[in-house]
């Protein structure tokens, strides 16, 4: 599945990156914490977190995930957007939390990744 | 749905609360940041989560969560399990991820917190 | 996983209660000497199931009422008990953890134990699983009854008061730095709350925004008092420590804004959303700071707020 369906489907607002939604996505992974994305997030994987720090970017750019999903209609801060912009990050806000947000992804074919 | 069937679906084991498992689960919630817990999980709620500090069990109990279910087969720390065996609040523990754990419960019927969506 | 992570509460009383505890004491005991036609009279008339055969004040067998019916079964002539009787007797000591009898049952398949003194080998009392399941149902009654008497009585202690204006005041302390122990502050003052008696959405309201405010307290300073003011109509939890301060408190409120360290957000807190969470708990909220010396902070629930709605 690629990253455009899922805006559409899920109704997404698309923050950054408007250029590079064409990707096909490999899962999702779930989680509010850097260091376990950074140790278990795989290529291509779209992450779905509450956090909006700028340091989520160097930790997509790093483990070349497919893009970010903000839950609970969290903004990303204004560095945020700058430095996904420049990595050419797709950072996407969605108004449900994770729980929820996961579901659908679920429910629309996207699996996790094996641990 | 109660807690011995979450066990089930997310082929979890019991740490804390094996006499608890009747107790019924309203709503569950996927989050690692304590605040956003606290802010807008309703009381009631299944926490899953990839943190297994005391302080998980002291915000569990402080925002009424019926259950808090560890993810990643991470296992608590001796206090943490103290800690939730004096409050009551059972603990649970599965190998799958936080996004496999969420999906398969969505799946069957277990809502989210959050006042935009229709509860089930 | 390990069985000693399983301990619940039921397994903790198993462990704890004695078996002298819940043993039936009265015993009603047998002569070898006896017959057995007999002994149909006395286990009809008093319904047991069994009963320990004492011959010069020891303890030499137990006889039960399977042995009667394998008796019966076998149309056997009438004798007495000590021929038909269990001589090998599973016996309890009265200082033993309930845990042991429980295996014993597990392991033997008996209905019933012997309990005796373990100095003077004397007989005591006799014991059945209904005995264990009744005295573990005690127990948790008590623990029970416990906690609802507290409550009774501080109500009662409310009542009691006769004056214009009734005000309550709690102090907690709180070490800077110490997470370990972080939350037990806000959690004394929650179980306080609820035996006042207050609505819980209330306490749970007052229990998430100190529990946020002695957070604070424990990364940022190096200590502080929370002091609680009980009125019948608000709640006022201030906090207070004497630094660092908060240069920009506008900035601090701001949802996600948050000059916590890496290791801090690692566990799960210090992601900005603190003081944006009292806020929202708060039906007021009072927050002054100087950089350098310190931070007062006052969060007021009004007790009709809490009983309408969820914290949310």
């Amino acid at each position: 599945m690629k990253l455009t369906e899922l805006v559409q489907k899920l109704n997404l607002s698309v923050r950054s990156a408007k250029g590079n939604l064409e990707r096909e996505i490999t899962g999702g992974y779930a989680s509010d914490l850097l260091s376990d994305v950074l140790a278990n997030g795989e290529e291509g994987n779209i992450w779905i977190t509450l956090q909006i720090h700028q340091n989520i970017i160097g930790v997509a750019s790093i483990k070349d995930l497919a893009g970010i999903i903000l839950v609970n209609s969290r903004e990303p801060e204004p560095e945020t957007v700058d430095k996904a912009e420049a990595e050419n990050i797709p950072v996407m806000v969605s108004e449900l939390p994770t729980f929820e947000l996961v579901g659908r992804l679920y429910n629309l074919g996207v699996g996790g990744t094996k641990e | 749905m109660i807690l011995e069937d979450i066990k089930k679906i997310l082929e979890a084991e019991v740490i804390v609360g094996d006499e608890l498992l009747s107790r019924n689960i309203k709503m569950a919630c996927g989050c690692d940041l304590m605040s956003d817990v606290l802010s807008f999980v309703k009381s009631g709620s299944l926490l899953l989560t990839g943190l297994t500090n005391p302080q998980v069990v002291r915000t569990a109990e402080m925002a009424d969560l019926a259950a808090v279910c560890f993810v990643r087969g991470k296992r608590p720390d001796r206090e943490t399990i103290e800690l939730a065996k004096s409050k009551d609040i059972p603990l649970l523990m599965t190998h799958l991820l936080l996004f496999e754990s969420c999906g398969r419960l969505h799946l069957k019927g277990l809502s989210g917190c959050s006042e935009n969506v229709k509860q089930h | 996983m390990a069985p000693n992570n399983k301990i619940s509460k039921i397994q903790e009383l198993v462990y704890e209660i004695r078996v002298g505890e819940v043993m039936k004491k009265d015993v009603f005991t047998v002569s070898p000497r006896t017959h057995m036609s007999v002994l149909r009279v006395i286990l009809k008339e008093n319904r047991f199931s069994g009963a320990p055969v004492i011959d010069k004040g020891e303890l030499i067998g137990i006889i039960s009422i399977e042995d009667f019916i394998k008796w019966l079964a076998g149309r056997e002539e009438d004798c007495p008990i000590s021929e038909k009787m269990t001589r090998n007797v599973s016996t309890l000591y009265t200082d033993e953890p309930l845990t042991n009898a429980i295996s014993k049952f597990d392991q033997h398949g008996f209905g019933r134990l012997i309990v005796i003194d373990r100095y003077s080998k004397k007989l005591e009392g006799i014991l059945t699983k209904g005995d264990i399941v009744e005295g573990l149902l005690k127990k948790l009654e008590i623990d029970y009854d416990d906690e609802e008497s507290r409550r009774l009585r501080i109500q009662h202690f409310f009542e009691d008061i006769s004056a214009d204006k009734t005000v309550l005041l709690f102090q907690y302390d709180v070490i800077g730095h110490d997470f370990k122990r972080a939350g037990e502050c806000s959690s004394r003052l929650k179980a306080t709350l609820k035996r006042l008696g207050l609505h819980p959405q209330t306490t749970r309201r007052v229990a998430i925004a100190t529990y946020e405010a002695e957070m604070n307290l424990i990364i940022y300073t190096d200590g502080g008092h929370i002091r609680v003011r009980v009125e019948p109509h608000e709640i006022l939890v201030r906090v207070e420590d004497s630094g660092p301060g908060i240069p920009d408190i506008e900035k601090a409120l701001q949802p996600g804004y948050s000059t916590a360290p890496e290791w801090v957000r690692e566990l799960g807190f210090g992601a900005g959303m603190g003081l944006n969470n009292i806020r929202k708990c708060a039906s007021k909220m009072d927050l002054r700071s100087t950089a350098g010396k310190g931070t007062r902070l006052g969060i007021y629930v009004s007790v009709e707020d809490g009983a309408g709605c969820e914290a949310n």
